[in-house]
This record gives C-alpha cells, structure tokens and sequence, in this order.
C-alpha cells in the first residue's frame, strides 16, 4: 500500500487572538518515525492539534495527499491519521476490547454489529499493543503503563497509516516508557505506520526518531535526522540550554549531557 | 482470520446480558401497564379491559382517563429519559441532566405561563415552550461560556439558573392556585392526572421521530462518550451531531413537560440506572428510555394506589431522586470535580 503523504503549508494557527504557529511548512516524511521537539509553549501541541484537525487553521493549509483535509470527507480522514491525545478519558466501567473497538467507527455502517474485519483489526490492535489478557478488565483498574496501551491499541484499530502521538510516554516510568517506544518502533517497522510523536525528553528521541523537527516560538528552525540536529548548538538554539553531546554506546544515537551552572567548577564545557 | 476467540468472549457475553435485561424491562413495563389499566377505583380484568379497547366501547375510565394516562406516562418517561441520558453523554457528567441545570424549569416557565395567566391551547404552549427551552439552553450555555467553555461551570451555572427558574414557577404558581391547586401540582411536581386524548398524538410521534435520530446517531454518541477529541479524531462532525441532539433532548423535555409537568428525577435517573444495569460498553438509549418509562408508570400507580392518598407521580419519584443526587454530589466531591 502507497503511504499517505502529509504536510502543512504556510500554516498559521493559535487559540483566539494568539498566533501560536507562524507560517509553518512541515513535510511529514512517509513510513518513518518522526519527533517534533521544543521548549514548552513552542507550538509542538498546537502543530498536532492542528494536522489533527483539533485545531483550524487561521490561515495556511494541511494537504493529505496533496488536498486539503478541508475537502476530504471526515470518516475518510479518520482513516488515514489517528492521534493518541495527550491524555484520554474512558466512559467509566468499559472493557478493554469494547474500547479498542470504537476505534472501528469510521468503518462502521449504520445500525450494523461489528463485521469480520473489524474483529480482525482489533485483535490485531490488542495483539501489537500486547493487551489480549486484558480483554475483560475494565479499563479504569489498569495501571498507567497498561492504559496508555490500550489507547494505542484504540488508535491502531482505526487503521491508519499516519499515527499521531502527544507526548506518549508522560507520566510514565522509564521501563514503561521504553516498552510503549518499542512497541511504536516494532509497528513502524512491520506495518510501515508512519509515526509523528511529540517527546520531551531529548535522548529518548535521538534513540528512537529516524527524522526530528525542532520548533521554537510557533517556527520551525530546524529539521533532520538525529545526528545533524542534536548537537550543542541546535539545542542551545531550542531550549537555550548548554550542553555536551556524547554518542550513546548502546544504540550509537548522539546523546545530550546538560551542563548545570553548577558544573561549571567541577570543569567541565 | 480471527486466532484468538477468547478476547471477544466478554463481548458477546455483555450483548447477550443486555438484550436479556432489554427483554426483562420490557416485561416489567408490561406488566406495570397491565396494572395501571385494571387497577383503581373500580377494577377490571385485563380481559375487560382487552375487549373495552378492542371493541372501541364507550367507556370512561379506561378510554377517557386510564389509557390516556398510561399512554402519556409510557411516552413521558420515555421523553425526559432519552433527553437526559443525551445531556449526560455529551457533556460526560451524571449531574449534566436537563432537569438539573435548568433546562426543563425554562420551558416549564414558559409553559407555565402560557397556561395559567394566557390560557392558550396546549399545542401552542408545546411550540412556546420547546422555544423557551431552547433559549434557556442557549442562556444557560452562553452564560459559562467566559473565558471557554467548561462542563463544570456550566453545572453550577445550571443549577443557578433552575433555582432562578423554580423560583418564578412557585411564584407564578402561587398567584394561580387559589383557583386551581390541581393544575399548580403539575407545575410543582409534574402530574399526569388530566391527560386529554387530543394531547397525545403530537407527543407520541415527536418521541418516536427523536428517538429514530437519537438512534441514527448512535455510533457517533459512542464515539463522543470518549470526549470531543476523539470524536473528532474518529471522524464524527462533532458540531453537526452534538447541535442535533441537543435540539431533539430540548424538544423532548419541552414538549413531555408541557403534558406532564416536570416530572422530577426522571432525565436524572434513568441513564444511571440503566447504565448500571445493562453496562457501561452499550449505549444506552433503549434500556434508559424503558427504564423512563417503568419510573414514571411504576411511580403513577404507587402515588395513585398505595399511597394513604393520592400523589402525583412527580412526588414519587421525586423522593428517588433526591437521595441518588446526594449520593452523587458526595462521591463527585470526593474526586475533586463537579
């Protein structure tokens, strides 16, 4: 299956008055795992919000397949770009599959139970996500790990080939965090997903992100693979912070090394 | 090919419980029915009662006043249920019912109104109020809308504006009722003594008509239970489906109160009850409309028949009400959110 391309152009968004984004051009490069790095309040969410149609755009467009999302039919879109939102609510006292199988709304007909594909495509869900003994629970005694799981496994039951993650790892702990990472890496690799995540925490990203755009004050100032954007430089330019890069002997990804105005007597810049 | 079963087990289990509890209700509302009709005053057999209405025969209690009472009971609770589940589904909170945050008490002013100082006909009271339920909403939306819009502030601004609105009813009750304390019940409370036939036929199709779209609707509502958000992300036109049934649970309130009165604690109840019975993973529309229904039928008959005297329906299950709100406001409280 051709992978759908998306990008923004000239994009310009914000909440009321406030212009977050300013004219942002962002092309979403196809079948890799993207991270969109930036201080807070650097426009990252609202870059999401808006590819997700959370957010109109004031001025600008987001092109799917070279046309606007304006002019493509809702249920059409929600087949090609899913989004984990940054945090999810569960009508209180759902199952774990009855969740995950809501996922299959923009596939279903009218007052029709659930079709064979659409049984297919949540087992699949819950297999990747690796959630199938978790079918009958009830969603609100999952732990946190658990749940951010399920509602991927919600996201992937749609379908799509564009998956948008914001800040998927908060609130986690790191062995957590490691395992919802790796779970993302594997789909990518086996079913070709495209993947855009917002991430806070720099080496996570340079490990796991084939391609990075760093945002700063609603720009994009910078994009490209891990190696050529975390270098000291760059990130004293996004975050205004000093900092050592070293190269991560596990996995060979550069790695940064914030410098604590403390450090500076023990000698080390 | 599906390889493992086992996860959607549960899934057909709780389809099978609910078309189970679905059938069970349905017989207890039967049977609730059966018992309205050949219970009071003077008692009949359900085979009387058969042939009287087959027959088309000419009797007053049944055909005059039992069976228009019933018939406005069944299609009332069924009104205010759907109406409030729908409030509470959209706006993701028990305490988000139309007969919580003003919304019924608007268009009972109204229709108050209308009947006691302008003595208009019900079906022009039925339009006038529906619109005064529709401005109430919108006032009442408006109003928490100051620095965006929260589901939170929007309760307390609803409970703000129904004791504004209560309060104009009482008054406007009070000035009437040296005449008229029956009809002044019915505002109070809600009543379903006085049903004409002629009032009927526009409430049964305006249900009917509101429940097909609810039910039309159905998948997006589920989706919508997740939150705006997702909505939107599945690919439900969140405005469209949301302006829509709003407007139809407005149009149920109004058009039920403007027979019955506001029958208190139905659109409050029944969705919570019918969720606990049926579960969560099914939405409710179905299971919360028959629960309506046995609320308002069952609590006709106790305040008609097993009371020392006669109550309007609205006392009843006013008093069921009461104790589950303050269950609620305790146990909401105690999660820090309203």
């Amino acid at each position: 299956m051709k992978a759908h391309s998306l990008k923004a152009e000239n994009l310009v968004a914000g909440y009321g008055d406030d212009i977050i984004l300013n004219s942002v051009n962002m092309k979403i490069p196809e079948n890799k795992i993207s991270v969109i790095l930036g201080s807070n309040g650097s426009g990252k969410s609202t870059m999401l919000k808006t590819f997700c149609r959370l957010l109109a755009p004031k001025s600008g467009s987001i092109l799917l397949d070279d046309k606007s999302i304006n002019c493509i039919r809702s249920k059409d879109i929600a087949k090609s770009i899913g989004l984990l939102p940054q945090d999810s609510i569960a009508p209180a006292g759902i199952s774990v599959a009855e969740l995950v199988a809501r996922g299959r709304f923009p596939y279903r007909k009218f007052m029709a139970p659930l079709t064979k594909e659409d049984y297919i495509a949540i087992e699949e869900a819950m297999e990747a996500m690796n959630i199938c003994m978790l079918a009958d629970k009830s969603v609100d005694e999952l732990s946190g790990g658990q749940r951010q799981r399920v509602f991927i496994a919600l996201a992937l039951a749609q379908q799509t080939d564009i998956l948008f993650l914001d800040e998927p790892t908060t609130y986690l702990d790191i062995a957590y965090q490691i395992e919802i990472l790796d779970l993302l890496k594997d789909l990518n690799k086996k079913k070709k997903t495209t993947i855009v995540m917002v991430l806070h925490d720099i080496n996570l990203s340079s490990k796991y992100a084939d391609y990075i755009f760093a945002m700063k004050n609603g720009h994009l100032i910078k994009e490209g693979e891990p190696a050529d954007i975390i270098t000291p430089e760059t990130i004293r330019e996004i975050y205004g912070l000093e900092s050592v890069v070293v190269t991560d002997p596990v996995s060979n990804s550069p790695m940064i090394i914030p410098i604590s105005s403390h450090d500076e007597i023990s000698g080390v810049s | 090919m599906i390889k493992n079963e086992i996860i959607f087990h549960g899934i057909e289990k709780r389809q099978k419980h609910y078309y189970i509890a679905i059938f069970i209700m349905f017989i207890i509302l039967a049977i609730l029915v059966c018992l309205n009709v050949t219970i009071g005053e003077k008692n009949y057999t359900l085979a009387e009662v058969v042939s009287i209405i087959l027959n088309g025969e000419n009797n007053y209690i049944i055909m005059k006043l039992r069976l228009p009472r019933t018939i406005a009971g069944i299609f009332c609770g069924i009104a205010f249920a759907i109406a409030g589940n729908t409030f509470q589904t959209l706006l993701g909170n028990p305490l988000a019912s139309p007969d919580i945050i003003g919304v019924s008490s608007g268009s009972t002013v109204a229709a108050v109104f209308c009947i006691l100082f302008l003595n208009l006909n019900r079906g022009i009271v039925s339009i006038i109020s529906v619109a005064a339920g529709l401005l109430a909403a919108f006032t009442i939306y408006k109003l928490s809308c100051k620095n965006g819009f929260s589901n939170s502030r929007l309760i307390l601004t609803g409970i703000g504006a129904q004791a504004f609105f209560t309060a104009l009813i009482n008054w406007m009750v009070m000035r009437a009722a040296e005449y008229d304390v029956p009809t002044a019940m019915r505002w109070m409370a809600g009543n379903l003594n006085g049903i004409t036939t002629d009032t009927l036929p526009l409430l049964v199709i305006v249900v009917i008509l509101a429940f097909a779209i609810m039910v039309y609707c159905n998948q997006s509502i589920r989706s919508l239970e997740l939150g705006e958000r997702y909505a939107t992300i599945l690919g439900v036109n969140v405005s469209v489906v949301r302006t829509l049934l709003m407007f139809c649970s407005v149009v149920l309130i109004a058009f039920a109160t403007s027979i019955s009165g506001p029958i208190a604690s139905i659109a409050f109840l029944s969705g919570p009850i019918a969720t606990r019975i049926c579960s969560n993973n099914q939405t409710n529309y179905t299971s919360s409309a028959l629960i309506g229904a046995i609320l308002v039928i069952a609590g006709d008959f106790i305040g008609q028949n097993l009371l020392p005297t006669r109550y309007p329906v609205g006392i009843v299950t006013g008093l069921l009400g009461a104790p589950y709100l303050v269950y609620l406001l305790i146990r909401q409280n105690k999660g820090g959110v309203i």
